[in-house]
């Protein structure tokens, strides 16, 4: 057998912080997950039930590597080449030039299940097939796919175990990065038999698809990845027209981009009711019952956003694209020049067609391909629908968290069952994400339905906090003026018949006020005639104070020139100093006048 | 590559008077390979009276005649002058599954 000592570094192939050597898989969010690759000239063990894609995974990493000019090897023990061919075609792969350019080789291992089995026997024939390949190619990638097909023939634990171990050992010789692939029984666990090979690998990879509610949804989780951190979590993933494509949610939402200025709403009132508009970069809830007029509201927006020449991005999981154009025209708003354009796009499904991960891998291509300036999602409500509540979240989480990172604002639609529900009205527990919730709601006076609006909250910005009556014409929504009314605020004929009930008892306060406008100029006037009578008296009183106070002053003044002449010193002193009382006044005066 | 005898075709197999024509698939002198070459030749030397081949292929040598036989198991018989091909993997130690499966039971 001829050893081959092989230590290639190639250029994909990285060394973390210790030190350890990876392959980058460049498979979509894997390399993030797995801090930069799989652990390169070692094994990697992907486990998991039937269909949960460990063969795409593996076929993926291989042909990453081999249009990377990376050569490798796939073994499978239970596909024929021709059908892996066809299947990575409908994953956009031609497996078939990588082939032809000994970059790729597609080993069909099958073992005749007619073969008779006598006596002992090893896998020195497969290792040989490997060992002559490799070195043909060059090759320093191998995916060995089903493993347990071939090593159920040795019937046998304790023969497995060896063998294995022999093939295991020749792969690290060999300085081979490996993936194995093993099937484990329905429930996700590894079944004790091949216990071993977990820790036999330096690297383990398991994954499931449980369905909830009729709705599958691919995960993948990483159990172990000796000397090297990894992303702990159960991450769901999809299989794509472009492959693998895995979201790590803990690693978004981490570089939101600020607040942006005031686009329009697309119609100056709500604009006022929003103190300018929608935020760039923000998310915009608009909740509400069932025909309350949230597309209307939204389709106003989307309108003038594209006559602006914005791109924007229309998720329907309510109608089809038509129907949605077509029902908007009732009420005058028309989409079709937008559509026409190329500045509006459609991106509808049924919610229930596919899972969570496909539905998010269908919006990121889009975002991505057609780099709109906003999106709409209608209606969030709808996405409990792609399974359970727990899916909703994860998908909307996403969503918003994609476009908050590329500042692109977003509007949520979320149709509600009622509005008691505080919870409800802010969908599906996601409220702390939305920077403004705009409320929609009918409200019934007189046996008549009427719309109305309210921003229940905008960060950053002082938005109106009334209620607004709100009506969908058929040239468009419109918001009346405020009407401040005694009752709070009215709307529609109840409105009209309050309003004329005001003006009647306008009216007739208007006359009452004339009278009593009449009355006080009457007071007015006999008030004044009496303050002047008044003034006068007091007038009268004030001069013959000041005549009493002059005269005291006279007196004052004589007795005091009177007391230096007789040099009664003492007697001025006590005077001077016990000032007349104004009762003795009178009896002294004569006194002093003496 | 060592032969035994003189390689013949399959299609003259089913007549009695034509050999026998064996290739096993050995891992260089590994024990299980050398049991196989062992067992193989004194059974033929038993039941088929000397009207037999056997061709010896060496995967660690010629390991592109164990792909394109699909040789992952070794050591592993094949019997070329069948109608019916049958594989055998194994030191061929059960005289009698051998025997049976090659039909000369």
């Amino acid at each position: 057998m001829a050893m081959r000592g092989r230590k290639e570094e190639t250029e994909v192939s990285r060394t973390n912080e210790t030190g350890i050597r990876k392959v980058a898989t460049q498979i979509a969010g894997m390399d993030e997950v797995l801090n930069g690759g799989l652990p390169a000239g070692q094994t990697t063990l992907i486990s998991g039930g039937p269909g949960t894609g460990k063969s795409v995974l593996g076929l993926e990493f291989l042909y990453r590597g081999a249009a990377a000019g990376e050569p490798g090897i796939f073994v499978t023990f239970e596909e024929r080449a021709s059908d892996v061919r066809q299947n990575a075609l409908t994953l956009g792969w031609n497996l078939t030039p990588l082939e032809q350019a000994g970059k790729l080789f597609l080993m069909e291992a099958h073992v005749d299940p007619q073969a008779v089995l006598s006596g002992d026997f090893n896998l020195k024939g497969l290792i040989a097939i490997i060992n002559g390949k490799t070195t043909a190619m060059r090759a320093s990638r191998i995916v060995i796919d089903a493993l347990d097909v071939l090593l159920r023939l040795f019937d046998d634990p304790a023969r497995e175990r060896n063998e294995l171990y022999v093939l295991h050992d020749w792969l690290i010789d060999h300085d081979m990065t490996t993936v194995l692939t093993v099937k484990t029984s329905k429930n996700g666990e590894s079944s004790g038999r091949y216990e071993f090979l977990d820790f036999m690998a330096n690297c383990v990879i398991s994954l499931d698809q449980p369905v909830t509610e009729q709705i599958a949804t691919r995960r993948l989780r990483v159990l172990k990845y000796r000397g090297s951190g990894f992303g702990r979590n159960e991450y769901p993933f999809c299989i794509t027209d472009e492959g693998i494509n895995i979201i790590p949610i803990s690693f978004a939402g981490l570089q939101h981009k600020a607040l942006g200025p005031k686009v329009s709403s697309g119609h100056p009132q709500l604009d006022a009711l929003l103190d300018g508009g929608y935020r760039r970069g923000s998310c915009t809830l608009m909740s509400g019952t069932t025909g309350t007029g949230k597309t209307s509201v939204a389709s106003t927006f989307v309108r003038s956003a594209c006559e602006r020449g914005e791109k924007v991005l229309y998720i329907d999981f309510e109608e089809s694209q038509e129907a949605m154009v077509s029902g908007m025209l009732s009420p005058g708003i028309d989409l079709r020049p937008a559509v026409q354009a190329g500045t509006l796009r459609f991106l509808t499904a049924m919610p229930e067609a596919m899972g969570v991960e496909e539905h998010l891998s269908r919006v990121f291509k889009a975002i991505k391909a057609f780099q709109p300036d906003h999106v709409i999602v209608d209606a969030i409500s709808s996405c409990e629908r792609m399974g359970t509540r727990m899916a909703a979240f994860g998908y909307l989480t996403r969503v918003v968290n994609t476009c908050k990172e590329r500042g692109i604002p977003l509007i949520l639609i979320n149709q509600t069952a009622g509005f008691r529900e505080e919870n409800e009205i802010s969908g599906i527990g996601i409220s702390s994400m939305v920077d403004t919730i705009i409320f929609l709601r009918y409200i019934e006076i007189g046996g008549e339905i009427n719309r109305m609006v309210l921003v229940m909250k905008s960060r950053g910005s002082k938005h109106s906090n009334q209620y607004r009556e709100f009506l969908i014409t058929d040239h468009g929504i419109e918001i009346p003026e405020v009407y401040v009314g005694e009752g709070g605020v009215l709307t529609g004929a109840a409105r009209q018949e309050q309003e004329a009930r005001q003006e009647a008892q306008h009216r007739r306060r208007f006359q009452e006020i004339e009278q009593k406008e009449h009355e006080v100029i009457q007071r007015r006037a006999a008030l004044q005639a009496q303050t002047a009578t008044l003034k006068a008296e007091l007038q009268a009183a004030e001069a013959q104070l000041q005549a009493f106070r002059l005269d005291e002053k006279v007196w004052q003044n004589g007795r005091t020139k009177r007391g230096e002449m007789r040099g009664e010193d003492a007697a001025s002193t006590r005077l001077s100093t016990h000032p007349p009382r104004p009762k003795r006044r009178g009896a002294r005066r004569p006194g002093g006048a003496r | 590559m060592k032969r035994y005898g003189q390689k013949g075709r399959a299609e003259a197999a089913e007549t009695r008077g034509k050999p026998c024509i064996f290739r096993l698939f050995v891992a260089g002198d590994e024990q299980n390979s050398r049991q196989a070459r062992e067992n193989l030749k004194r059974l033929c030397e038993k039941h088929l009276n000397r009207r037999y081949e056997i061709e010896i292929v060496d995967v660690l040598e010629d390991f592109k005649s164990a792909l394109e036989n699909n040789v992952l198991l070794t050591p592993a018989l094949m019997v070329l002058s069948h109608l019916t091909q049958v594989t055998i993997f194994g030191t061929l130690s059960d005289t009698h599954k051998v025997l049976s499966a090659l039909q000369l039971t």
